[in-house]
């Protein structure tokens, strides 16, 4: 049967600008089930990118409970989450993305070498396959910077995939991508979850690409609507 | 090779000629820091030598006696007492040997010297007599480089004086002149040598005679007044005079001790230079610190990314120490190799009559120690920004 990956229970968040509170997000909660590639919908500024940083650990919630693969995570110091988010979540961001000055190769292997303190045989050797599965194995050894925008979120998910994670993380990751580019991006997320179960939750306002996943989470007035 | 040593590498070879700009400042700072340790090194060695070759560098006397009260009655006030009385050392073939057994010790000298009076006519003035083996003129004193008349050869009985000496009294090479010593002795002498050396009171007041004609002058038939040494390594006196005063019961004086204005001289270049290598040092830590902080502002979103993989803040300080590092290794290197260079070009340049115009040492530049501190001073220099780096928060830097 298909396994419960993250619970978030009553996720509440409010930035503080001086005076001005604003609260994104006011109670979310969410189950996300093991093997699903799941699209997370709203309007611009409805919180999305939010929500994901605080499922991901790159963001604490003002409030709210958070499981991942049934573990705990209110209360872990920052070096802690880090160290979690390194061995078990993958992300893909719209902007950013790569390491200019470092190889595609590299780039890739970048989330496993740095805590190992060297760049192995084994991690080049899986990051050469990654390169391969996103059919980019001709461009290991070109730098980043030299890359096209298809070609650089398709290294992006490569090194998302690294340390083996059970659920990746994709915030608009075709939204600076052309038709064609963001079709082929589409799809080989869809292989990769066909092939390696691996879990994607990826937020989009993009109605063709929702339409490509198996669940569409959808996010209006910082509330999951149903 | 380390994961941090490969990124920390790519990134300063990314951006090539801010980083030659940078590497190349630090070796400025390093060349100006080798340029003036060689040069006060030199001078404090030129100073040294300059004026350990014209005195002892070890003085044997005999030790302070009280003197002998000639009268023993209190209703004198003051006790008159024998200022006459000869400090003289009558052992001195037994500490010749001594001396000469003792290691270190080159050239030893037995001198009988005493104060006396030249008169010519109507004119009187006081002279220093230091008697002397003939053969050992040189031996502290190298006479004979700065006889600028006659001869240093004391054979013949004749007096050898200062330049100036002879010039007030009118005196050349020849001229008989009357030497009335402490003791009411009274002797005719030829002038034989006038020499000058270039300190006021050896042109002065210093005159040389051999140690066979001072002795019925000074009424010292046998003994000598003091013995004058000469070691192979000038800094070793104050050790070897220890050494001598325990071996031989007289008192041993190392140049040092008569020469304290010269120390008082080198310490005060040595702070002048301190302060001009500090000066040097700190140019070096505030171009990398810049250099680097400016570095982790343009990679702020970089750095973001690697936070937001899970990669620790303690690897992105050490990338950015790294770098640090790296930057003042290569500026060290450059910069020792230009100063000596530069050091060995201007110790070349000499005046006309073949000495060196700046008395530079090329070999005493400080290397080891500008290296180190350098490659010290830039790693402390690479802190801030390594922290400043470590400190991005992940999620400001993507969206940014
Ligand atoms: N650090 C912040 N401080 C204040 N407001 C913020 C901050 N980050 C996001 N917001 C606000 O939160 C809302 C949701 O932003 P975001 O999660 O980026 O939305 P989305 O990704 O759906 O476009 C926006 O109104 C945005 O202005
Ligand atoms: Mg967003």
């Amino acid at each position: 049967m298909s396994q419960t990956l993250l619970l978030a229970k009553d996720i509440i968040k409010t930035f503080r600008n001086g005076e001005q509170e604003t609260c994104v997000l006011k109670g979310i909660d969410l189950t996300l089930t093991q093997g699903k590639m799941i699209a997370l919908q709203g309007a611009s500024g409805s919180g999305k990118s939010t929500l994901l940083n605080i499922l991901g650990l790159l963001m604490r919630p003002t409030s709210g409970e958070l499981r991942l693969l049934d573990h705990a995570l209110t209360g872990l110091s920052d070096g802690s989450l880090s160290s979690y988010r390194n061995r078990h979540l993958g992300f893909v961001f719209q902007y950013h993305n790569l390491l200019p000055d470092f190889t595609a190769l590299e780039n890739v292997a970048f989330p496993a070498a740095a805590p190992a303190g060297r760049l192995t045989g084994d991690i080049r050797k899986r990051a050469l396959e990654l390169l391969d599965k996103v059919g980019l194995s001709d461009r290991s050894h070109f730098l980043a910077s030299q890359l096209s925008g298809g070609q650089k979120q398709r290294v992006a998910i490569a090194r998302s995939l690294i340390n083996n994670p059970k659920l990746v993380f994709a915030d608009e990751p075709t939204g600076n991508l052309d038709q064609d580019s963001a079709k082929q991006v589409m799809a080989l997320l869809r292989d990769i979850n066909r092939n390696d179960n691996t879990t994607f939750l990826i937020s989009t306002h993009d109605n063709s690409v929702a339409a490509n996943c198996d669940e569409i989470v959808r996010i209006i007035d910082g509330k999951i609507a149903n | 090779m380390p994961f941090s040593l490969l990124v920390s590498w790519r990134y300063i070879t990314a951006n090539r000629l801010q980083t030659l700009l940078l590497v190349l400042g630090v070796a400025l700072s390093v060349v100006v820091f080798v340029f003036i340790t060689a040069l006060i090194n030199g001078l404090n060695i030129y100073l040294t030598q300059e004026t350990t070759s014209k005195i002892a560098h070890v003085e044997l006397d005999p030790p302070s006696r009280v003197a002998r009260v000639l009268v023993d009655d209190s209703r004198f006030v003051a006790q008159p007492v024998s200022t006459l009385q000869r400090k003289q050392i009558r052992n001195w073939q037994q500490v010749i040997e001594i001396a000469e057994s003792t290691p270190g010790v080159s050239v030893i000298s037995p001198i009988v010297e005493g104060n006396a009076f030249l008169v010519r006519g109507e004119a009187t003035q006081p002279i220093a007599i230091q008697g002397v083996e003939p053969n050992k003129v040189d031996a502290i004193t190298n006479i004979s480089r700065y006889i600028i008349e006659g001869s240093a050869e004391l054979t013949t009985g004749g007096l050898i004086i200062g330049a100036d000496l002879a010039t007030e009294l009118g005196l050349l090479i020849g001229t008989p002149v009357l030497l009335r010593s402490e003791r009411g002795a009274e002797r005719l002498l030829p002038i034989t040598g006038i020499f000058r050396i270039g300190l006021a009171n050896l042109d002065q007041r210093v005159g040389f005679l051999s140690i066979r004609a001072a002795r019925p002058l000074f009424d010292l038939p046998d003994g000598i007044t003091s013995l004058g040494l000469k070691l192979d390594n000038p800094a070793e006196a104050p050790t070897i005079s220890i050494m001598l005063q325990n071996a031989t019961q007289l008192k041993a004086t190392p140049w040092q001790e008569v020469n304290k204005s010269l120390q008082d001289a080198t310490d005060a270049q040595g702070r002048t230079g301190n302060f001009i290598q500090g000066f040097a040092l700190l140019a070096i830590v505030i171009s990398i610190s810049s250099a680097l902080l400016l570095s982790t502002y343009r990679r702020r979103a970089e750095i973001g990314i690697m936070r937001a993989t899970g990669i620790s803040r303690q690897f992105v300080a050490i990338v950015f120490i790294l770098q640090g590092v790296f930057i003042g290794a290569l500026g060290a290197f450059l910069g020792a190799a230009a100063g000596y260079q530069l050091c060995v070009q201007l110790a070349s340049i000499t005046r006309p009559d073949g000495s060196s115009m700046l008395p530079i040492a090329p070999n005493e530049g400080g290397y080891m120690l500008v290296i180190i501190l350098t490659i010290i001073g830039a790693a402390l220099a690479a802190l801030l920004p390594a922290r400043a780096a470590s400190a991005v928060d992940p999620v400001e830097a993507i969206q940014q």
